[in-house]
């Protein structure tokens, strides 16, 4: 599918999509599940991990760009630099472990405000392991709590099942391909004129930066 | 006159008969009767369309004035072309107009309204000579009285810098209300200058004509309106202290001026340039409301009076003109520079190389480069480098000043750093031309090299820490260089470089207690499985499983610094290999794999169990009921295991622990080689595109800017807040869309950032004016945010239209005036200093009511009469007057000692 001649591109848009989350939480198997439809138990991730998924959405050719970090301290200085340009950023956490959950707003979420270097961003939390619905600890609302609180985009799956995850990837693909700024930077070429899209001094314009 | 009314017939008011006003026969009228008729048409139009319907048919609004709106119509009358122009308010809430309020001339005049103003179209406007005008007026009193209209109407006359009329009302059936203006620009009599005089003027006024009533009584009452200007610091009156009077006055003020203190010194732009005060003085206007005078003794006295007996104060500054300046990049500061260094990223494309842009003007380049050819002389090079190498202090480098949060979105540097003070320089040295650029840039990489082969920290980077990524890449290259000379320093001085942190590693280095077996680890590692929960396991050392000795984390290797060109070639080997090959981390695999071994030579008798439990506590599961501490140190080993991933057979981390050799990071080869790194920067230092180079310079210069802006205190002004916040939007997202098109030159994009100067232009003045406020105001800050918000809502509308409709817009002035409370009178005061004794000799003070010792600018008062209108006298007239006082005399007088105006209103039955 590569170097399809002609002048057409292989795809309408390149997007860079990040993964973090505590170790363990299962992120390469939700990326694994994502890109080849299969689980199964892989060692953990070394530093990180990269996947490139091809998809059409919305009539849209994407290339996806999947980054898959590793959650161990140790990495977390090395994958810091992986937030650069990501037009969307995927926080996993366990449902079966609270701790997963609450690191999520004591570190990761710091550490997206810390290294982003794109302001609107889409940000997405994701539950993964409702297979374990009987060793479930973080409920529901607990997650749509934090999504609103942060404003993120957030579902639960499993990567083992495959429920949720086809969707996960679409719904944050989706959001991005709404979002104006995100799309300039995804495609090839196409530049926009800021000057001629809005007023100069729209009065709304701080209320998006937080 | 009377056939021109019979001429019309018994015309009603009402629309129908205006149709068939064509019809009417004016072949016997004379042409004044013509005239007077044509008046009285667009007259009757006028009154019965109302303000409301006159707005829809294009009435506009006077300048200035809020309510104030005026519709015209022009007539001929034999050779000369009359204009008429019909002045109203929308709003009639019977109100006496205050001079609270902002008002026409006329309206503040003569205390009227609505107005007719009818004048000929000549140059100046006015009618020269009096039978002239007297005649016009008449005309349109005529037509008013026809049309039963009670506008009062105004002829000018004379010279219009005279500001004479003379007008007419018709008040009702006997009423007549008969006005005149005029004024005496100069030679004002003594008599005239002073309160005495202007009352018995106005007495005379009533004592003469008003034979009616009685003699004795003159009491008048008035309102008197002073207004002060705050002295002007003159810079000749600043120097004259008493030593500087004996040496002679003849002295040159200029060479004086260096060492005097300018507004600005002490905000944040004072270090690149010098900006005018935006706010050149103030206005102090003083009322007095109501006062009633019944003899020139109370006049006189009130003249000795203070302005703080006042009822009222109000102040308004004097803005300078720069502020409503439609943006020519006249006014320098940062926003005129950035315009100056979009053009030389215009020109930046010609060449290829730096260095062209100097040599070629030894062979006379292209005329545009000739023309931007001034380099400052080799003296002011070297202030500049010197002050970006050598005088930094040392607060510069560890305080992070409040960096504004939305200034890290914008593609720069930070402020302080190394590349933004050049990108700042270089605006203002040799006025931003690519020639000067170039010959600063070569410089200061010349200077960059040397600190590299000299092993001297380059200043103003961080030596250690992560690479920012989100700043441009020259920081970025420059942060890889800063850490490069550090490490290369490091090693030349056979230190060992410890990645974690220098203190502890250099205290356990020194410490002879140190358990010498465990070389290379830095200090015992704590049970930190749930770090943020359980506080009480941080203290705990954890202990190896098989030996249940102290584990120590190992020193270890610092992972290498990356640019984001390096993470972009990484990122490009990934995607080439794409899904074909799972992407291997071989970086982060070494730098696993020098981990273990650290470990390994630090703890000798650890296995990869332990290891896990240090580098990724969560694949190490313990079981279930022996979580907490206590039950674990009194039975060892714990009770646990690796988890599923971790103990699977294939696990590459095993793989890589069986293969990792016992080696101290210390002894391990570095994984990176900081003389190899920190020569690929200066390459690409040295062979950057102008370009790019330029590219890169705006976006900092950009950011360096707005940061140094940022860091001007005005206080708590949230619209200046919000401001900020968008400027900062505004500039990361055109500046995100300009780098995105890093091929050509490209016209709208250049537009696009001049644009982005202009903007900033006009931020740049609202900072400066609140600054200058808020020092003005430091003691009651609401007032200057008071003021600050009136000059805010009056600019900003321009500022945001100015590029798009200059010209339309007749140029307005801000008038706005806050009300001032009592308890901050005191605070105007001393914004008016006694004048110095220099001062007041030159001075010759002519008027009373002195401030401080300085006289007011001007002066007006309205002087009124008020009689009873009596029943029996105006019976018929409407229900209205009769019942209440009328006005019978009235007058204005507004000026100076020397500049008098006058304007009198009488009302009488005729």
């Amino acid at each position: 599918m590569e170097s399809s001649s002609g002048a057409a591109p292989e795809f309408d848009y390149l997007f860079k999509l990040l993964m973090i989350g505590d170790s363990g939480v299962g992120k390469s198997s939700l990326l694994l599940s994502f890109t080849s439809d299969a689980f199964e138990e892989l060692s953990p991730t070394i530093g990180v991990d990269f996947k490139v998924k091809h998809l059409t959405l919305g009539g849209k050719k994407l290339k996806l760009a999947i980054w898959d970090t590793a959650g161990q301290e140790r990495f977390r200085t090395l994958t810091s630099s992986y937030y650069r340009g990501a037009q969307g950023v995927i926080m996993v956490y366990d449902v079966t472990r609270r701790d997963t959950f609450t690191n999520l707003s004591d570190i990761w979420a710091k550490e997206i405000d810390l290294y982003s270097t794109n302001q609107d961003c889409i940000k997405m939390l994701v539950g993964n392991k409702v297979d374990k619905e009987s060793e479930r600890v973080v409920s529901k609302k607990e997650g749509i709590d934090f999504a609103r609180e942060y404003g993120c985009l957030f579902i639960e799956c499993s990567a083992k099942t495959r429920v949720n995850v086809e969707q996960c990837f679409e719904e944050l693909v989706l959001k991005i391909l709404d979002t104006p700024s995100l799309l300039a930077e995804g495609s090839a070429g196409n530049k926009k004129n800021i000057f001629k899209q809005k007023p100069p001094e729209s009065t709304d314009a701080s209320s998006s930066c937080c | 006159m009377k056939s021109a009314n019979n001429s019309k017939g018994v015309m009603e008011d009402n629309d129908e008969e205006e149709e068939f006003e064509h019809f009417d026969d004016f072949t016997l009228a004379s042409s004044w009767e013509r005239f007077i008729s044509e008046i009285e048409a667009v007259c009757r139009q006028w009154f019965a369309d109302g303000p409301k319907n006159l707005l829809e048919k294009g009435a506009v609004q006077v300048n200035q004035l809020k309510d104030l709106y005026t519709i015209k119509s022009e007539f001929k009358y034999a050779t000369k072309s009359y204009c008429m122009e019909y002045y109203f308010t929308t709003v009639d809430d019977g109100k006496t107009l205050d001079w609270d309020h902002a008002l026409h001339d006329l309206q503040l005049s003569f205390g009227v309204k609505e107005f007719v103003v009818i004048a000929p179209q000549s140059a100046s406007g006015v009618v020269l000579d009096a039978p002239e005008a007297s005649k016009l007026l008449s005309a349109v009193a005529i037509a008013l009285s026809n049309c039963s209209c009670l506008w009062p109407a105004f002829v000018p006359v004379h010279d219009s810098s005279r500001k004479a009329y003379i007008g007419i009302q018709n008040m009702g059936t006997v009423f007549t209300r008969r006005f005149e203006a005029d004024r005496i620009a100069s030679q004002v009599p003594v008599k005239l200058m002073h309160l005495e005089g202007l009352y018995e003027l106005f007495v005379s006024k009533f004592a003469y004509t008003a034979v009616d009533w009685s003699m004795n009584h003159f009491e008048v009452h008035f309102k008197m309106k002073l207004t002060y200007r705050t002295p002007i610091h003159d810079d000749e009156d600043e120097i004259h202290d008493p030593d500087a009077d004996i040496t002679g006055s003849s002295e040159n003020p200029e060479g004086e001026m260096h060492g005097k203190a300018q507004w600005d010194d002490n905000f944040p732009w004072s270090k690149w340039y010098s900006a005018e005060d935006p706010v050149n003085g103030f206005e102090l206007l003083a009322i007095w409301s109501e006062i009633t005078a019944e003899s020139s003794l109370d006049m006189a006295e009130l003249e000795n009076a203070s302005p703080v007996e006042a009822d009222k104060w109000f102040l308004s500054p004097c803005l300078s003109e720069y502020l409503s300046d439609v943006s020519d990049g006249s006014t320098i500061g940062f926003a005129s520079q950035l315009h100056l260094l979009v053009k030389a990223l215009e020109m930046s494309s010609e060449a290829k190389f730096i260095e062209d842009f100097i040599s070629v003007f030894a062979n006379s380049g292209s005329e545009a480069l000739k023309s931007s050819a001034v380099v400052p002389p080799q003296t002011v090079l070297d202030r500049v480098l010197k002050n970006l190498f050598h005088e930094v202090a040392e607060t510069e480098i560890n305080s992070s000043p409040t960096e504004h949060k939305n200034s890290r979105s914008i593609k720069g540097a930070p402020q302080e750093s190394l590349f933004a003070q050049f990108c700042l320089h270089a605006l203002w040295f040799g006025n931003c031309s690519i020639r000067a650029i170039s010959v600063l840039w070569i410089e200061f990489v010349r200077e960059v090299r040397w600190c590299w082969e000299e092993s001297q920290s380059l200043p103003r980077m961080p030596s250690s820490g992560p690479i920012d990524l989100s700043t441009c890449l020259i920081n970025q290259k420059l942060h890889m260089l800063a850490v490069c000379i550090d490490q290369k320093h490091r090693e030349a001085e056979g230190q060992f470089v410890d990645a974690n942190d220098s203190m502890s590693s250099q205290e356990d280095l020194q410490s002879p207690t140190h358990n010498s077996s465990s070389h290379g680890a830095s200090k015992e590692v704590s049970d930190r499985k749930d770090e943020s929960s359980d506080a009480a396991n941080v203290a705990k050392p954890m202990m190896l499983l098989k030996s249940h000795k102290i584990m120590h984390a190992p020193i270890t290797l610092e992972p290498p610094p990356m640019t984001e060109d390096m993470h972009e070639e990484r990122l490009k080997a990934a995607v080439a290999l794409g899904d074909s090959y799972s992407f291997s981390a071989q970086l982060e695999t070494e730098i696993l794999a020098s981990d273990m071994s650290a470990f390994k030579a630090a703890n000798p008798d650890a296995v990869f169990e332990d290891f896990i439990r240090w580098h990724s506590p969560r694949d190490w599961e313990n079981d279930e009921n022996e979580e907490n501490g206590a039950s674990e140190s009194s039975s060892w080993p714990p009770r646990g295991k690796l988890s599923e991933r971790m103990s699977d057979l294939g696990n590459s981390w095993r793989k890589i622990w069986n293969e990792a050799p016992a080696v101290p990071a210390s002894e391990q080869k570095p994984l990176w080689d900081p003389n190899r790194e920190g020569e690929k920067v200066l390459h690409y230092l040295e062979t950057l595109r102008p370009y790019q180079l330029l590219e890169e310079m705006v976006c900092a210069a950009f950011r360096a800017a707005a940061d140094t802006l940022n860091r001007t205190s005005f206080g708590d002004l949230k619209q200046m807040n919000i401001k900020m916040d968008q400027l900062c939007i505004t500039i990361a997202s055109v500046l995100r869309i300009f780098l995105a098109q890093n091929t050509t030159t490209d016209t709208e994009l250049l537009e696009d950032l001049r644009r982005l100067s202009t903007t900033f232009e006009h931020i740049e003045k609202l900072v400066l004016l609140a600054a200058s406020l808020h020092v003005k105001f430091l003691q009651s800050p609401y007032l200057g945010q008071a003021i600050f918000t009136d000059c805010f809502n009056f600019y900003l509308p321009n500022m945001g239209t100015s590029s798009a409709n200059a010209h339309n817009d007749t140029q307005r002035e801000f008038d706005k005036k806050q009300q001032i409370r009592s308890g901050d009178r005191d605070l105007i005061v001393s914004m008016f200093p006694p004048p110095t004794a220099n001062q007041s000799w030159r001075r010759v003070l002519s008027m009373g009511n002195l401030l401080n010792g300085h006289e007011p600018i001007l002066r007006e008062i309205i002087f009124s009469k008020r009689d009873r209108a009596s029943r029996s006298y105006y019976a018929a007239s409407s229900p209205k007057l009769h019942q209440q006082d009328i006005e019978t005399y009235r007058m204005y007088v507004s000026g100076t000692s020397n500049d008098l105006g006058v304007a009198l209103a009488v009302a009488s039955f005729d």
